[in-house]
């Protein structure tokens, strides 16, 4: 019974090489009973400690890997330890670690929580680690709530609320994505999305209808041109190192204005060290100088930019284009003018800002800080006039400030302070790089099982297939999951079958 | 009541429950389950139900349609041939008459990997439907009534089930009353069926039969919720006028591949196997469908004729059903035509693929523009049937109703098309119409365990809008669910849990089972390095680079190696498991999935605890007290999921809901945990004792 096809087979199966063989058999891992998640635990944004927890049996394995010490901690106590990426023996934090071995912890399962710094560098540093380790995934909103549910870990009172918290976090992933996918990177993840599960749709007609009904010729030609153009363009996205950058980097604040209006000295007075040089010439700043520092609790990376002006200068000339174009990329604009260059006019604000910022309408521009420096050379009540000026017109809010004496330079810090904890309090703007984390942990995962179809091509079509019903997968976490009906609505769509 | 054949076992099986219910009616007949209609479902229900010992009574309106192929002559396919390996798994019918009846089998899918395999075979309609009649009237405990179904008998529900009402029995045509414990709806198309030919048409069920009225204003007035659909049939042509020298010739296998786990061949030789031939659609036909919807657009603007044509020809199911509908949605193409026999000794062919609702001539005029049926005579015109089918959302995963106690329903009348789809359902209606009767807990076929269940969980969780069709990429689990290892997915549970297995399946399923895990373990066992490898097994192409060591089952990947060739190079201990052709025919595609099975365990095993959380079935889900959106009410209302894993396949269903569900379905354990307490002490009532009790029963308490 289930008589002899495989000599058929065998004969209609095209030889693969022993390497092609390896590289499929290579991406296995052994799989153990369940997987194991991980996830950001604490709230997203302003946090000075950031809680990443995993669940599962890989927890241990992971909290040594990360740790890089063979020896777990006690159980239930608190340790000191150096965290690692073991990928790259980098030192991401140094935090505290804790170890629940299962049952006695909150989902019943081996449980870890790594205590680190609150910023996202490190935070997205930690779940990239955790994301590289085998049998570790993100996990899905709600799940650690389920897995204890299912252990029998929860009880009432707990769950309550939980639902709430979890339609809170889950409707702003909703709203981010719907802002991310509504930029041109959303535009690139949803166009990818489309593609990949044309190529699906089109292997499953392939397996469910080639021998009834004329599929066109070429079906399985052309998905794997479009896996493979995938391919390419997955992993030109995961190495373009800008972003990468920018990842790793906070709140970009980028100190932008006239020439000599003081910019520079703003840079070492926020940074507290004379990073930037200083001096009475106009133009001393020529190129982007860049200081991470912590403001209010969150991490800034601070920008001090060439003065804006037409220049003959060739070096000049390209700080300026670079002043310009950081200007383009900052979450923050520190808008410096020399206060004793304005008239206390609204209009003369509005036209002084309009050639400090980058074009285009107020509403798509990054928030601004209009910075007047230079207080201390203010005849005396010309002050209060010109910040009664910027109170009438739609200006940004303003600050008076000497950076020469220090003073006002509070009052600038709680404006920024103000303007940081709106940005990273709400989630939609804040930890921009938590979810690209996410997002480059299954983008790695589908390029991947992209990359397995082709090798398992040529010895099972329904292996293949499977290769790509879990890239789709991955890139669904971003883009959104496909039913099965859906496929089925490509087939339909695009090949004539039925009988 | 004209009785056909009536056979007892020799122990009259034990007395059920409703049975010691005082009856007002003392002398009408009595019966554990009762199933109406006599096609691929109710055959394969009345028979699962016997099978699993409880008295069973099929009626139908002609004893003599049993078994009839009513559309195609052909069984199986890709996902369908799947669906009969299930069925055979649980020791059902029609994979068995199958291969005694077949005149042409073919494996499809050869080239794509042994889990799309599909079995298919062109079948002798006649010889078919003289071996199920054989095989219903010789089955044990089932008896064959021939009459018409007018009505149900209602009476008071059990309480603490959902349900407004049970199902006690019917009321046959001449008016008089049949009891029973449980009864099984599969009446097809019957319920107002339409059939239209051309521009007329007239009520039937098929060509010939009568649509049931009665039944179906029951039906409504009960509250049923029901949709409409429509299907077609191709006209058949006359073998002997078709010249089959100028068409594609393709051959059936040889030697054939039995359907059956219990078949050691199929009955015809393999050389006497018919052939099938392909032809193809070409501009004229084309031309003639478009000529023809403008002339009826026309007849229906003038409201004359029925909208007879257009509404068969506008495709509404996305899979296309006519050529009308082929034509029409992709324009200038060629389409495939094939000409299938009938029968060994019949001169009827059928065209599949050329369904049609045109008017009779015209159909004749696009048949004889077709290559090789320029002389051909249409013996009967092609036609549409258009009928009401029952939301399935309505039943429970056993396909009982949720608004009648005790009635299930099965196959065509749940939404889906094909024979084999229709037989499934039957099979599990069938097994669980005999354990309703006995009390004891359904039987239900997981996602995760065969295509059955995916088939079931799709129709009773999403519900339908189009003909239901098995597709193997419905299937999330489609590299563990394979045709080959279907009898150790389900015949053990089938004769553990439903006792519709026989001993001799049993037994046999049982034996392969340990046999191939036995073999796998000393598989795994013979571990050499692979310069030893390509040393023993120089066929593979084996590198030597790598350095750890591989089994002897990672070898048998490779699609060069065979068990016979493993056992060449190493006699002891595998050459016991390569005497065998099928257990080493089975290990070569465990070796081939297994690792992939294995990582794909982890999805399994979620899937499953999911599953294992139950919601309980009278949940009014507008008035419980948890966090959910007046949006999510609603789908989980008309949708009834009933477990967790059901919700979280429920389009728009977010993970917040599932959490507040969870929360709910905790509060409600507990609850009836404390009812439980509150009872200790007490006799416990026969039977269901507590509404939630399959609430109790549910794993929540699973893990851990």
């Amino acid at each position: 019974m289930w008589p002899g096809t495989w000599r058929k087979l065998l004969a209609a199966l095209n030889p693969v090489s022993g390497a092609a063989l390896r590289a499929v058999k290579r991406l296995h891992c052994p799989a153990g009973k369940r997987d194991t998640i991980f996830a950001l635990s604490s709230g997203h944004g302003k946090c000075g400690v950031a809680v990443v927890r995993t669940s599962g049996p890989a927890s241990g394995a992971a909290l040594r890997s990360l740790t890089g010490q063979q020896e777990l901690p006690r159980p239930r106590a608190v340790a000191l330890r150096r965290i690692h990426d073991p990928s790259s023996a980098e030192t991401l934090d140094r935090g505290l670690v804790i170890w629940f071995p299962g049952p006695h912890s909150f989902t019943g399962e081996d449980c870890s929580e790594l205590h680190v710094h609150g910023g996202p560098a490190v935070v997205g540093g930690v779940l990239q680690a955790l994301g590289r380790l085998p049998g570790l995934r993100p996990a899905d909103p709600g799940e650690f709530t389920k897995r204890a549910f299912q252990n029998g870990k929860l009880g009432l009172t707990e769950v309550e609320g939980l639902g709430d918290l979890i339609h809170a976090e889950t409707e702003a992933q909703r709203r981010q994505a719907l802002r991310q996918m509504e930029g041109e990177l959303g535009q690139l993840y949803q166009r990818w999305s489309e593609e990949l599960t044309k190529a699906l749709a089109h292997v499953e007609a392939f397996i469910d209808f080639s021998e009834d009904d004329n599929l066109e010729e070429g079906v399985l030609a052309q998905v794997d041109a479009a896996v493979r153009t995938l391919e390419e363009e997955v992993s030109g996205h995961l190495q373009d190192g800008r972003r990468g950058e920018r990842l790793r980097g906070g709140v970009h604040v980028v100190i932008a204005g006239p020439t000599n209006a003081g910019k520079s000295s703003l840079l070492n007075l926020l940074c507290q060290r004379p990073a930037a040089i200083v001096s009475p010439i106009a133009g001393t700043t020529r190129d982007v100088v860049e200081s991470a520092l912590n403001i209010g609790g969150y991490p800034v990376v601070l920008s001090d930019t060439a003065g804006l002006r037409e220049t003959q200068d060739v070096v000049e000339r390209e700080g300026v284009s670079r002043a310009r174009e950081r200007l383009q990329q900052a979450d923050v604009v520190l808008a410096v003018l020399a206060a004793v260059d304005v008239d206390p006019e609204p209009r003369c604000f509005a036209d002084a800002l309009r050639a400090v910022l980058p074009p285009g309408p107020p509403a798509q521009r990054a928030p601004c800080i209009l910075v007047l420096n230079k207080a201390d050379l203010l005849e005396e009540g010309r002050g209060g006039a010109l910040l009664g000026a910027c109170g009438e017109g739609a200006l940004p809010p303003t600050c008076l400030l000497s950076c020469k004496t220090g003073e006002g330079v509070d009052s600038l810090l709680s404006l920024l302070g103000t303007q940081l904890e709106q940005m990273c309090g709400d989630p939609l703007a804040g930890s921009p790089s938590l979810t690209q984390a996410r997002h480059r942990l299954h983008l790695t995962s589908c390029l991947c099982s992209l990359g397995r179809y082709h090798g398992y091509k040529s010895l099972d079509l329904v292996l293949a297939a499977e290769e790509l019903r879990l890239a789709r997968r991955h890139l669904g976490k971003i883009t959104g999951r496909v039913s099965a009906e859906e496929i089925l609505d490509i087939v339909f769509r695009d090949f004539c079958v039925g009988k | 009541m004209f009785l056909l054949r009536r056979r007892r076992r020799a122990l009259p099986p034990a007395p059920l429950p409703w049975r010691r219910r005082a009856r007002s009616d003392g002398t009408a007949p009595r019966w554990d389950v009762v199933v109406i209609g006599g096609g691929h479902a109710g055959t394969e229900a009345a028979a699962a139900a016997a099978r699993s010992g409880v008295r069973t009574l099929l009626v139908t309106h002609k004893a003599d349609t049993i078994g009839q192929m009513s559309c195609n002559p052909s069984f199986g396919g890709i996902g369908k041939g799947h669906l009969m390996r299930e069925v055979d798994a649980l020791d059902g019918l029609c994979a068995r008459i199958c291969d005694q009846s077949g005149v042409h089998y073919k494996v499809l899918n050869r080239c794509k990997g042994p889990a799309v395999w599909g079995l298919r075979a062109q079948i002798d309609r006649k010889l078919y439907k003289e071996n199920m009649q054989k095989e219903i009237l010789n089955t044990p405990l089932l008896t064959v009534h021939e009459a018409s179904v007018e009505d149900l008998l209602l009476m008071e529900p059990e309480p603490d089930r959902p349900g407004k009402c049970q199902v006690s029995g019917v009321i046959l045509g001449d008016g008089s009353r049949v009891h029973a414990g449980s009864v099984i709806l599969t009446t097809g198309t019957f319920l107002r069926g339409v059939v239209f030919i051309g521009l007329k048409m007239h009520p039937a069920g098929r060509l010939g039969d009568q649509p049931s009225i009665g039944l179906a204003q029951t039906l409504e007035k009960l509250g049923f919720a029901v949709g409409r659909l429509k299907t077609g049939t191709p006209p058949r042509l006359a073998k002997d006028s078709i010249d089959f020298s100028v068409l594609e010739r393709h051959m059936a296998d040889n030697p054939p591949v039995p359907f059956s786990f219990l078949s050691e061949a199929v009955w015809i030789k393999p050389e006497d196997q018919l052939s099938c031939y392909r032809t193809l659609t070409n501009a004229k036909v084309e031309q003639i469908i478009h000529d023809s919807l403008h002339l009826n657009n026309h007849v229906r603007e003038t409201t004359r004729g029925p909208r007879a044509l257009v509404v068969m020809a506008i495709p509404c199911s996305r899979y296309c059903p006519s050529l009308e509908s082929k034509v029409l949605r992709f324009p200038n193409r060629i389409h495939q035509l094939w000409l299938e026999p009938e029968g060994l000794d019949s001169n009827v062919i059928y065209p599949q693929g050329m369904s049609m609702t045109l008017p009779p001539e015209l159909q004749e005029q696009v048949i004889a523009c077709i290559r090789g049926l320029e002389k051909a005579k249409m013996m009967q015109p092609g036609y549409g049937v258009q009928y009401d089918f029952l939301d399935p959302r309505q039943l429970s995963a056993s396909l009982e109703s949720r608004l009648v106690q005790r009635l299930f329903f099965a196959g065509q009348i749940n939404g889906t098309t094909g024979y084999e789809e229709a037989a499934a359902q039957g099979v599990i209606a069938g097994i669980n119409a005999g354990l309703r009767v006995s009390g004891k807990p359904p039987f239900i076929i997981s996602r995760t365990e065969g295509y059955i269940g995916v088939l079931i969980d799709d129709l009773t969780t999403l519900g339908t809008n189009e003909p239901y069709r098995m597709f193997t990429s419905r299937v999330e689990f489609r590299m563990s669910l394979r045709p080959d290892n279907a009898d150790s997915r389900l015949t053990l549970r089938g004769f553990e849990e439903a006792g519709c297995v026989s001993q001799q399946r049993y037994a046999q399923a049982s034996q392969m089972k340990a046999a191939i895990e036995e073999a796998i373990a000393v598989l795994k066992s013979l571990q050499f390095t692979a310069t030893k490898w390509s040393r023993l097994v120089p066929e593979a192409p084996i590198s030597t680079n790598r350095s750890s060591l591989a089994s002897a089952l990672d070898i048998l990947q490779y699609p060069e190696v065979t068990m016979e060739l493993l056992a060449r190079a190493i006699p002891e201990p595998l050459r016991k498991f390569a005497e065998c052709r099928e257990l080493a025919e089975r290990l070569k595609i465990e070796a081939v999935y297994e690792w992939h099975v294995a990582s794909q365990q982890q999805e399994i095993e979620e899937v499953r605890r999911d599953e294992a959380l139950q919601l309980p079935e009278d949940l009014d889900y507008f008035a419980i007290d948890a966090s959910l959106s007046q949006e999510v009410r609603e789908k989980l209302d008309s949708n009834r999921p009933q477990t967790i894993g059901a919700v979280s396949r429920i389009p728009g269903i977010t993970p917040a809901a599932i959490v507040n569900l969870l929360r709910f379905v905790k509060t409600n354990r507990q609850r009836t945990e404390h009812i439980e307490h509150s009872r200790i002490g007490r006799p416990l009532p026969e039977g269901n004792t507590l509404g939630k009790s399959k609430f109790q029963n549910s794993s929540l308490s699973c893990a851990s």
